[in-house]
């Protein structure tokens, strides 16, 4: 025992370094917010803030599974998103809660293809995640003729319900935020905490040796793509009552934006390594960025290219990083 | 090239060479001579540093330290073209030729015959390659694919393929390693004439019958220092055996009185289509069950299927009396029967992970209770191991690659240990291991058999094979061709068992 303590306080710099490098760059953001706009600072634009991330948030949390069990990422996401929706738009005629059993059923349908193809037949995770999301569009712009779908919002109906879901409060935080914490305590659990995460962990480490080690690595990756599904579904739903409409590009950009925020979070995209708390570190990070750019008037295409680059040098920092340490086997 | 005159001059010296990979000084300060038209036979145990040293030759490496001279004019070998600009010429154990493509475009890849400038000329490809095929008296159509000629065939034509770039040294890994006793005898024709043609050759073998038949001089290494060269008529078997290993054979596998008890595993004629037919055998509680074959064998397929990693045709598998429905591996590994994987770096460790991930990672399944895991255990579960197998790691948080290669190994042990299995197929599992990392290996091993557990062993490491098992079976071409008793067992018999001299003993 004694020789391990000693190796912690060695290395402690560089441990705790790893355990908070993500919230590193949330406080000097936090900082910099500061010095931008003396409104930064207020209750009020925090919740903005949160309330700004939390669609980001959900559906990273998902991504964050698949690149962790070592599936790259689900790039397929925006189409589980917008399907999702539009099949809950479709479906309120039946009832509030059914509709939205329904559209997370028809989101869990997409990744569950994906979770067989990638774990049981092996294909390339983002090859086979891009055509879905090709495909995906194609077949919800047939299907519906090109045309998005609109609720029936007359106050009393379940539209009208539906539409209010992202406008709901619990006291003064919004349901979505509330939602997305939840989801990254859970997921935090559930990687951390139950055989099913550990499996996963071991499995994005490294596959061969997950098989060896009596793991039933097609199992273990079809679970993770759904796990990504329903995310990416509930995300779906919210940003569907958002628009108060469901239509085939509504998620489009958060396939990029959420391997983004899982990437600088710290979960290599080789898998296997990271934590739900980095995830949600990247999260804040692009959302503090969002909003500091938007505070001092940089526009959306300005802020892609900033986003962008920011993934570039992280990626490249990160596999350099690895490659001096000796530990890339991947 | 090298002229007849000068017949006793030395063709290769290296000086003082060293490569230190992270962790371990692979090659310390190594002096190696080799004269013009000897073969001199490279010998040592798995991980000693004879692959490295002639990596190095090979050019592999730009970050070996000493020097080397090759003739009279001193070398920096830091890319393989180099190298075989240098005149060294390599045949690994693995064959360098591209399956699919013909046999004269494998013989002259890099230089065939151009004719308008980009027009490859087929006549004068043929011909060349004709001309480098009778180099090794291989009289085969050459525009045949590498697919179709047999093993042994393909073997002389990557040495056809390596004689065209006229190398004055050439070395030779484990040549012999899938070939049959008639194709040894034909290789040795061919390098006794090169050799008298003035070419150099290395020889790295484990089989001591060869090294007695073939080679002129020997050098044994040792962890990574070269112990001695000595002119073949001067050593023994025995003496090399001991340069090799350090100490008296005997002492090395401490001998082992077995209780041995009912019948655990049953395997019934098992098989899967053209990987192994037929398979039937026993293994007793408390017996190490040694399995012995050649390369390609089907020994590693054999032991894969049977824990139902791979598929099989037909056949049953029975653990204490539970047959097997061969759904899962995690199905035999709930019902005891597990398996130590051949080759640690690709399937058998978590390389990103630390030393305690890596121990308890057959554990997830006893520790969860509804979904959750405990990861109370995993502390104590690693420090046992860790004191079990003499693991010499800064701490149970220290990641898997930064071990040694004997370490590792030892960590891909203790992760079945701790699985508690009934039946454990080991395969290779002291593979590219130091000999103290061996020792402790076996001894773990044996400590399990003793335990009452039933062990399967897989391995191509003679003097392993030999001292630990307690009964052996052989196996060759996908068949079980043979069953020895402890005390018919001999580096030498089971050699000669292992190459199909079993059923042609009345020969």
């Amino acid at each position: 025992m004694n020789r391990e303590n000693k190796t912690k306080n060695i290395f402690s710099l560089s441990f705790i370094f790893d355990r908070i490098g993500i919230f590193l760059p949330v406080i000097l953001l936090l900082v910099a917010g500061s010095m931008v706009s003396d409104k930064f600072f207020t209750a009020g634009n925090f919740l903005n803030i949160l309330n700004a991330i939390a669609l980001l948030g959900i559906v990273a949390t998902g991504m964050a599974f698949v690149t962790h069990s070592g599936s790259m990422a689900d790039l397929s996401i925006p189409s589980i998103m917008a399907f999702s929706g539009i099949i809950t738009v479709a479906a309120l005629p039946l009832g509030l809660f059914a509709a939205i059993i329904l559209g997370i059923c028809a989101g869990l349908a997409i990744g569950a293809m994906n979770g067989f193809v990638v774990g049981r037949l092996n294909a390339n995770p983002i090859l086979w995640t891009l055509a879905v999301a090709f495909f995906m569009e194609g077949f919800m712009r047939f299907t519906w003729s090109n045309n998005q779908v609109y609720p029936d919002i007359e106050p009393g109906t379940a539209g009208a319900a539906f539409i209010n879901i992202f406008r709901i409060n619990i006291g003064p935080v919004p349901l979505i935020v509330v939602v997305m914490l939840a989801m990254f305590v859970i997921g935090h659990l559930v990687l951390t905490r139950t055989r099913f995460g550990i499996e996963s962990k071991l499995t994005g480490s490294s596959r061969p040796a997950a098989k060896t080690t009596g793991i039933n690595v097609p199992r273990i990756v079809m679970m993770n793509f759904l796990a990504a599904a329903l995310c990416a579904s509930i995300g779906g739903i919210f940003i569907t009552s958002m628009t108060k409409l469901g239509v085939f590009y509504l998620g489009t950009g958060y396939d990029f934006k959420a391997v983004t925020a899982v990437v600088i979070g710290g979960m290599m995209l080789s898998g296997g390594r990271g934590n739900m708390l980095g995830v949600f570190g990247g999260v804040m990070v692009i959302g503090l960025l969002t909003n500091i750019m938007t505070f001092i008037g940089i526009n959306t295409f300005q802020q892609n290219i900033v986003t962008g680059g920011i993934f570039i040098a992280v990626v490249g920092f990160g596999q350099y990083h690895l490659r001096k340490r000796g530990k890339d086997y991947a | 090239m090298v002229s007849d005159s000068d017949n006793f001059g030395v063709a290769l010296r290296m000086k003082g060479v060293s490569k230190r990979f992270p962790g371990t000084l692979a090659v310390d300060t190594v002096d190696f001579e080799a004269h013009v038209g000897e073969v001199h036979a490279l010998m040592g145990e798995n991980g000693a540093g004879k692959s490295t040293l002639m990596k190095i030759l090979a050019g592999s490496f730009t970050d070996y330290t000493g020097s080397i001279y090759i003739g009279q004019k001193e070398v920096k070998l830091h890319s393989p073209a180099i190298a075989k600009a240098n005149g060294i010429g390599m045949i690994y154990q693995e064959l360098s030729l591209a399956r699919p493509i013909s046999i004269a475009e494998n013989l002259l890849v890099g230089r065939l015959p151009r004719k308008n400038g980009f027009l490859i000329d087929q006549k004068k490809m043929i011909k060349q390659a004709v001309g480098l095929l009778k180099n090794v008296g291989l009289d085969i159509d050459p525009m045949q694919t590498v697919d179709r000629i047999s093993q042994h065939q393909a073997q002389l034509v990557e040495i056809a393929k390596v004689l065209g770039s006229n190398p004055c040294v050439l070395v030779m890994d484990e040549p012999t390693s899938a070939l049959s006793r008639q194709e040894v005898s034909l290789l040795f024709d061919i390098i006794r004439r090169l050799k008298n043609r003035g070419m150099t050759i290395i020889y790295i073998s484990h089989h001591l019958s060869e090294i007695f038949e073939i080679a002129d001089r020997v050098t044994v290494m040792r962890d990574g220092r070269k112990i001695d060269t000595k002119p073949i008529s001067e050593v023994t078997p025995a003496k090399l055996v001991q340069m090799m290993v350090g100490q008296a054979i005997d002492k090395f596998y401490v001998q082992r009185k077995p209780t041995i008890g009912k019948t655990v595993l049953d395997v019934r004629s098992l098989t899967r289509k053209g990987f192994f037919h037929d398979i039937s055998l026993q293994a007793r509680k408390g017996e190490i069950l040694g399995i012995a074959g050649l390369a390609g064998a089907g020994r590693t397929e054999m032991a894969r299927s049977m824990c139902s990693l791979d598929p099989v045709d037909f056949g049953t598998v029975t653990i204490d009396g539970k047959e097997l429905k061969n759904k899962s591996y995690a199905e035999s590994m709930s019902k005891g029967l597990q398996y130590l994987s051949e080759d640690r770096k690709t399937d058998g460790l978590f390389l990103r992970l630390d030393v305690k991930q890596n121990i308890v990672s057959t554990l997830l399944k006893p520790h969860t209770h509804c979904g959750i895991y405990s990861s109370r255990h995993e502390n104590s579960t690693a420090r046992d191991m860790i004191d079990t197998l003499d693991i010499i790691t800064s701490s149970v948080t220290e990641g898997v690659s930064n071990l040694s290669g004997g370490n590792q190994q030892k960590v891909l042990l203790g992760k079945w240990i701790a699985a508690d299995p009934t039946v454990l197929i080991l395969d290779e599992p002291s593979r590219g291991v130091d000999v103290k990392a061996k020792m402790k290996i076996h001894e773990a091993v044996m400590a399990l058999a003793d335990a009452g557990k039933t062990i399967i062993l897989i391995s191509s490491d003679l003097p392993e094979l030999v001292g630990l098992s307690d009964r052996l079976l052989v196996m060759r071409n996908g068949h079980l061709i043979g069953e020895m008793q402890k005390k018919e067992l001999s580096e030498e018999s089971v050699l000669l068992a292992m190459n199909g001299d079993i059923d042609e003993s009345g020969k």
